[in-house]
């Protein structure tokens, strides 16, 4: 929680972030191997705040209060850690799920931890034209008001997908790094300000 | 219908059970009239839950532990306030078990 950027709290670096905003990373979705079979029943009964449905879904979903997360754990040894803020609390996390599993009396290791997607949001506080940007931007931007109200820019450098609505929200989705998530951004943020809506 | 043996560790179950207890020992009822009685009373609970009770309960308080296995949810409530109509009761530690009735008519 402590290296969390709170806003205005430091001047932004405007050598990496030129313009001045900074997303915040809003979700971490990391895995790793636990490198031993599991038995799902057995953890559901002895552990916390544990679901066990094996009709719905063939997994126990756990959650911790510190930090805040989600673990799906498999019978493989699997597991799917959700939820964490930033990319040391998800690994945190997901060590706390291991111990917690090795508790229990399963021999678990912590192999191969990946962080596997960073969402991001942040607010550029001016309304965007989504027609013309969608218009210019063709073949990046899909814009179906009526399926969606948000724009989805799929850019091809870094490999990110961003939602962009008309009230100049921004939402960046699918990078493995943070760093992708802040180019993103920055690229972007030319062509939103070109596109800013201008209020009668 | 099967039933479940939920109300049995209630105050009136572990009454009815103490009673045909001592009626089976001292050898006015039989075993077998007694694990009748039981059944039920299993059925009887749950048909008058259903059909006669209209007074609504909310519990509030901070959910310390849930568990959900075997089609069984478990709650440990920490601090938590039963509010009826005209009742309030506070409680430090609460443990609810609930179980889906569904489940014995699949």
């Amino acid at each position: 929680m402590a290296e969390q950027v709170l806003e205005g709290s430091q001047p932004v670096d405007l050598e990496k972030h030129p313009s001045g905003i900074i997303p915040t990373l809003q979700n971490i979705v990391s895995t790793v191997n636990l490198d031993c079979k599991l038995d799902l029943k057995a953890i559901a009964l002895q552990a916390r705040n544990a679901e066990y449905n094996p009709k719905r879904f063939a997994a126990v979903i756990m959650r911790i209060r510190e930090p805040k997360t989600t673990a799906l754990i498999f019978a493989s040894g699997k597991m799917v850690c959700t939820g964490a803020k930033s990319e040391q609390q998800s690994k945190l996390a997901a060590r706390k799920y291991a111990r917690i599993i090795q508790k229990l009396g399963f021999p678990a290791h912590f192999k191969d931890f990946k962080i596997q997607n960073i969402v991001g949001s942040c607010d550029v506080k001016f309304p965007i034209r989504l027609e013309g940007l969608a218009y210019s931007h063709g073949a990046f931007s899909s814009y179906e008001p009526e399926l969606f109200p948000g724009l989805i820019y799929r850019m091809k450098q870094p490999k990110i997908v961003l939602l962009i609505f008309v009230s100049g929200k921004i939402v960046l989705t699918g990078a493995k790094v943070r760093d992708e998530t802040y180019t993103a951004f920055e690229n972007i943020y030319p062509v939103l300000t070109e596109f800013r809506k201008i209020q009668q | 219908m099967a039933t479940f043996e939920l109300y049995r560790k209630s105050t009136i179950g572990t009454c009815l059970t103490e009673t045909l207890d001592e009626l089976v020992s001292n050898g006015t009822l039989s075993p077998e009239h007694a694990i009748q009685v039981l059944v039920q009373f299993d059925k009887s609970m749950a048909e008058a839950l259903e059909t006669q009770v209209k007074s609504k309960v909310t519990i509030k308080g901070h959910l310390h532990t849930y568990r959900f296995c075997d089609n069984v949810w478990t709650f440990l409530l920490q601090n938590a306030t039963f509010k009826g109509e005209d009742i309030q009761e506070n409680a430090v530690r609460v443990k609810i078990v609930a179980c889906d009735s569904k489940i014995l008519t699949q």
